[in-house]
């Protein structure tokens, strides 16, 4: 098989041509991935973040926020948040006591921690102004390590870094473009797991409400029993978490999440989720724990924000656990009423009623 | 450094801009220079291990272009010293271990996780190519290099480093002399080379390589026939365009500084008969095993058997050839067997084809041709089984392939119910459906064959109006923007051997 034979007439228009084409292929699929037929047959959007559940969030904010007119409260945190806090069930509590409706949303990431998370309410405060933040938060998020491989990939994505201010082209694109986020979803069709992953991803999409919340079907077992040194699952958990003691470098984000507070007009409400009391037997008991509380309300304290202890919501029956940590559909709504009863009793203490009183922001 | 990363773009554009500036007597230097500099992005350790095997090359050449006596032991010596760098660096999983326990009873620390020596990038294809060079020196085919220079960037010259092609030296030396920037048309012809292995590597090997799951070669037990054969018909256009893709690459990106290396792929799977197979599959290596292993086996076995058309002549040099190239790929049983399949396939080819006058395939009537093809490329599809798997799970794997039980019909009532949302699908393998995402990629594999084989043409774009140029180059960007988004990487297949 040969070369073909040289000419070169041709070389320099086909640059030109190929640059006109590349304008031409991409300003019509921007146009065509904008119109409501594209949005009606693929309403999925992704911004390459490679935690897909951090997407489902922020387009379903979006969403929400569009539907809404605005966010008075967003709740973020981890996976505690989203399958253990329902926002409905929430703004009902609220409503009953105070007669104003709330519009409340679940930002709850898996395996994300204050270090991520830390960023996250900064930009969201920044986007929607909510006149509540609520930050849900437990003891394993405190020890230095827990969700590092998570918060090393999330940190690394480059729509992330150019929502940060730190300009790259991949993530000013995907920032800007409805063809891009309509093709991301898909973005690992090629690979072998692809099959498997996707009607994940698809289920998952479609279990998670307009108001962020994700149902967790699971009920626990042995959730009340004595952790065992013996029993390979309880000797991790001991192996993690045995000789506790708080990271300052987490307790430094927390601190940046507080401090958001300074930026504008949103309140800052850190609650401590109600796990399991078997759980404080791989920290080293109810000691480690109160110290631990101690610490987290001096700090919230001192930066004028409002911490709620676990014992102000723990009256969560064991069925209405997934495991030690995690509420299930049972103890969710049960959690999210009393928190909403908590929230009435904060808005009376502070006289405000938490309704955004911004528009809904943009950046 | 990767050939296709950025860093490699950036430092081939500088190479080649100060290239075409710097006067003629000074270009080889510099080729030198970002050859060294290309290998050090390796490591150091490589270049230097690449030096002294050009350096001891080099003066063995010299002795050997003028001894009279002792000719056979210089070349001998040259040739134990070359098998025995290779050996030593790159089969060393065969003696690791033992020389590990015996340096640590002697108290010698060997550091955590036990000895471990270097693979230099390449060093088959070196190996080989400074045996050619020994060999033609002594069969007075070649004079010996004078210049250590001209020597040291035979062995180091950077687009051939990784994976070859195989350059003879009496092929790639001469051109090093007279080193010339090339203009115009030519510019054109290479980068279409360059954008055809990118194409070839990027887009159709990397993608088909993520399709296929890895646990497929482990556990084919898990699959259904319908799976296993094609994912081993993907396989087979993996290793295929990821080898063509690199070789198109490094003949584009040698071609910019006016040096012509070998086209290693000429459609093999095009090929009518196994013969015809090896010329056009990885060429510049069969070249090589026919000249210094094929044709010495024979003239060695004309010695004892006179008779050329005996039985053993039919047999035995493709047979050791085969055996050779499948050592030569890695020292292993199923490498020995994957060689010894298609000495197998050549032997009966051989055998099949009698005796007197041959027609080449060309001269066949158009029937003969597409099924001779057909059955040439089936059977060099089973030979990836050995070459991808070990031995036993190989067995499996065809044993399973070939049995009818194993196929199993779409089940397209897990569809309606998938649908109906009576059912939660925790996996699309599920349905048992052909993986279509192989045949999607199929289709562009074929269409760039296709039109090389009916064009004659390995660049055939050249011929196009400029706005199909630029149309394709468009499509061919915006595919890879796309996939570079996918979270997946897969090196060179062909790079670790």
């Amino acid at each position: 098989m040969a070369r073909a034979p040289l000419q070169n007439k041709s070389a320099p228009t086909a640059i030109l041509i190929f640059i006109i084409y590349l304008v031409i292929l991409a300003s019509s699929s921007e146009l065509i991935a904008r119109t409501a037929w594209v949005e009606e047959i693929s309403p999925y959007h992704s911004v390459g973040n490679n935690h897909y559940q951090f997407e489902f969030k922020w387009f379903r904010l979006q969403d929400y926020v569009k539907q809404n007119g605005g966010v008075d409260v967003i709740i973020l945190g981890s996976s505690l948040v989203n399958t253990g806090i329902d926002p409905d069930m929430m703004r009902e509590a609220f409503y009953k006591q105070t007669g104003v409706q709330l519009r409340i949303f679940n930002f709850g990431v898996e395996g994300l921690t204050a270090a991520p998370n830390s960023i996250t309410a900064g930009i969201l405060v920044e986007r929607y102004h909510p006149a509540l933040l609520i930050y849900v938060t437990e003891m394993r998020e405190f020890v230095a390590g827990t969700g590092l491989d998570y918060e090393t990939r999330f940190l690394a994505d480059p729509w992330l870094r150019y929502e940060l201010g730190d300009f790259n082209l991949p993530g000013w694109a995907v920032d800007h473009s409805a063809a891009l986020q309509h093709y991301l979803p898909f973005r690992n069709w090629m690979r072998a797991d692809f099959l498997e992953t996707f009607p994940l991803y698809l289920k998952r999409y479609r279990d998670t409400t307009a108001s962020g919340y994700e149902l967790d079907r699971l009920i626990g077992v042995d959730i009340d029993a004595t952790p065992d040194r013996n029993n390979p699952d309880d000797a991790k958990n001991f192996a993690a978490y045995q000789n506790y003691q708080i990271d300052p470098g987490r307790l430094g984000n927390l601190k940046s999440i507080l401090d958001l507070r300074n930026r504008g007009e949103t309140t800052i409400l850190v609650v401590e989720m109600p796990v399991h009391p078997t759980f404080y037997a791989f920290v080293g008991g109810e000691t480690v724990h109160l110290q631990f509380q101690q610490t987290l309300k001096a700090l919230v304290e001192a930066s004028s924000g409002v911490f709620l202890p676990a014992e102000s919501c723990d009256d969560i029956p064991l069925e209405g656990r997934s495991n030690r940590w995690h509420l299930n559909y049972l103890g969710a709504p049960i959690f999210s009423e009393c928190l909403g009863q908590q929230l009435s009793i904060l808005a009376d203490q502070q006289n405000t009623s938490f309704v955004n009183v911004n528009l809904a922001g943009s950046k | 450094m990767n050939i296709t990363s950025l860093a490699f773009v950036i430092f081939f554009v500088v190479a080649i801009l100060v290239y075409r500036f710097l006067p003629s007597p000074y270009r080889t230097g510099w080729l030198f220079a970002v050859s060294i500099c290309f290998l050090l992005t390796w490591s150091w350790n490589l270049a230097a291990i690449l030096l002294v095997v050009a350096t001891v090359n080099f003066t063995l050449g010299r002795w050997l272009g003028v001894a009279e006596n002792k000719r056979k032991f210089l070349l001998w010596t040259g040739i134990g010293f070359n098998v025995l760098v290779l050996v030593a660096l790159k089969y060393n999983g065969f003696y690791i271990s033992t020389l590990t326990s015996l340096l640590e009873r002697m108290g010698v620390q060997t550091g955590a996780g036990g000895l471990k020596l270097l693979l230099p990038v390449g060093l088959s294809f070196i190996t080989i190519q400074m045996i050619s060079y020994l060999v033609d020196i002594h069969n007075r085919i070649l004079e010996p290099e004078l210049h250590w220079l001209d020597l040291a960037l035979y062995v180091v010259y950077f687009p051939k480093l990784l994976s070859g092609p195989v350059e003879r030296a009496r092929t790639l030396l001469p051109k090093f002399k007279h080193p010339s920037p090339i203009n115009g048309p030519e510019i054109e012809q290479n980068a279409w080379l360059i954008v055809v292995g990118l194409v070839r590597k990027l887009i159709l090997a990397n993608t088909l390589l993520s399709i296929i799951p890895a646990e497929i070669f482990l556990h084919p037990e898990e699959y259904v026939g319908q799976d296993l054969a094609l994912y081993l018909l993907a396989y087979a256009f993996v290793i295929y365009n990821d080898f063509a893709g690199y070789t198109s690459i490094v003949r584009g990106l040698s071609g910019f500084f006016g040096i012509e290396l070998t086209n290693n792929f000429k459609l093999p799977y095009f090929a009518r008969t196994f013969a015809e197979f090896w010329e056009r599959w990885h060429a510049s290596l069969s070249q090589w095993l026919k000249d210094y292993i094929f044709f010495p086996v024979s003239r060695a076995l004309a010695k004892k058997v006179p008779n050329r058309e005996h039985f053993v002549h039919l047999l035995v040099p493709p047979i050791v050839t085969m055996l050779v190239s499948g050592m030569w790929h890695g020292l292993g049983w199923n490498f020995l067997v994957w060689g010894g399949l298609h000495g197998l396939y050549l032997f009966f080819e051989r055998l099949g084809m009698g005796r007197g006058p041959r027609r080449v395939p060309a001269e066949w009537s158009k029937r003969r041709q597409v099924f001779s093809a057909t059955v040439v490329f089936g059977l060099a599809v089973l030979a990836w089984i050995p070459f991808r798997m070990d031995l036993v799970t190989g067995w499996h794997f065809l044993v399973r392939m070939l049995s009818p039980q194993a196929w199993m019909l779409p089940q397209l009532w897990l569809v309606r119910a998938a649908i109906y949302g009576s059912t939660d699908v925790a996996s699309w393998r599920q349905f048992a459906f052909p993986d279509l995402r192989v045949l999607l990629m199929l289709i562009p594999a074929l269409w760039l064959d296709g039109n090389q084989y009916r064009r004659k043409s390995e660049t055939f774009f050249v011929d196009w109006p400029a706005w199909t140029k630029g149309l394709f180059l468009a499509i061919v960007v915006l595919a890879l923007m796309l996939l570079s988004f996918a979270e997946t990487s897969a090196p060179f297949v062909y790079q670790g051997f």
